[in-house]
């Protein structure tokens, strides 16, 4: 019984966005697809517009760098989220595989921030 | 060897054969690939990093590298395994509703899209080989570009391509009535190329954007 709950709300072509109900074939994930479609819009946009501004003002690069890559970073990691939970149902699975997942993640993560710690020329020995 | 209690004998069988039930068996068939994504997290993130080294110590490069390639067939390509991800789950939708029919139909776009983001990356392939961005060393100014670039990009187009290969024997199981009763299967594969959508959406950003 559960389970045929579940399903039907997977199934249902009505979802709730921003207080309203939003009637679409595929429900959440037509819904979720737009999203994703409008984020690499926005994504390529401000891109291409940060990769102008940089050009045109070289004194400011290292700031607008900073900027641009924590900008797209972050569109891409909601991006990525929203595929894992809503695509992959990770939010309808039990937090096991979320272990699973963030394991390696946080792994990864630390490994990667220690690399970069690394000066390019090495250490002085 | 300790002896099994009757709670741990109960968790092992439920029913009176000792099998798993089919829920149980799915659950396990699920945390199995769960698994597998988490080793190829950590496989692609070290050609992640490779590359973000890359970008740190030699900045001019890959500017340089961005400014001759630009976004616009890397970004459709984007948009066609978007795409082919929105595909793959209306394809388990529509088997989970009980259309075979439809599943089928689904699942044909998002072999289509993965067949069609790989010629995307042959065209890129080529276009780079004209600047003479290459594997191995050349005296071009590219040649720390080359492995760094090529190593995460083609690494993910064989995953696009195995998952290509999946998708044709979903659809031929599925056409059998394979998953009628039990899209486990479908969803499987559905797993996998999500994983592979979710990685090109970092890798887009990392090598192609930032």
């Amino acid at each position: 019984m559960a389970e045929a709950t579940h399903h039907e709300g997977h199934h249902s072509n009505t979802v709730r966005l921003l207080g309203r109900e939003i009637t679409v074939e595929g429900g959440v994930y037509t819904v979720v697809f737009v999203g994703l479609a409008i984020l690499t819009v926005i994504e390529v946009l401000s891109a291409e517009y940060l990769k102008g501004a940089i050009h045109d003002a070289p004194s400011a690069a290292a700031t607008l760098q900073a900027i641009k890559a924590v900008l797209l970073l972050g569109i891409a990691i909601i991006k990525a989220g929203l595929v894992i939970w809503f695509y992959m149902h990770l939010r309808d699975e039990k937090p096991l595989l979320a272990v699973v997942l963030l394991l390696p993640l946080l792994i990864a993560t630390l490994s990667i921030m220690y690399l970069l710690a690394i000066p390019p020329g090495g250490y002085a020995v | 060897m300790a002896e099994l209690t009757a709670n741990q004998l109960h968790a092992v069988a439920h029913d009176d054969h000792g099998h798993l039930s089919e829920e149980e068996q799915n659950d396990n068939l699920k945390l199995g690939v769960w698994l597998y994504l988490a080793s190829e997290i950590v496989i692609f993130s070290i050609m992640i990093v490779g590359y973000i080294l890359l970008r740190i110590n030699e900045p001019d490069v890959v500017a340089h590298a961005h400014e001759e390639l630009g976004v616009g067939l890397v970004t459709a390509n984007t948009f066609v395994l978007l795409a082919s991800s929105y595909f793959m789950v209306m394809g388990l939708r529509a088997m989970q509703q009980g259309n075979r029919a439809g599943m089928l139909r689904w699942i044909g776009a998002t072999a289509l899209g993965g067949t069609v983001f790989l010629i995307g990356q042959y065209i890129e392939y080529s276009e780079l080989a004209h600047l003479g961005i290459v594997l191995g060393y050349s005296e071009s100014q590219w040649s720390t570009l080359g492995m760094r670039f090529y190593a995460p990009t083609f690494f993910h187009g064989a995953h696009v391509f195995v998952g290509v290969v999946w998708a044709l024997e979903v659809l031929r199981r599925g056409a059998k009535g394979r998953y009628d009763h039990n899209p486990i299967g479908i969803e499987m594969f559905g797993l996998y190329w999500h994983f592979v959508d979710v990685v090109w959406i970092m890798l887009f950003t990392l090598i192609y954007l930032v």
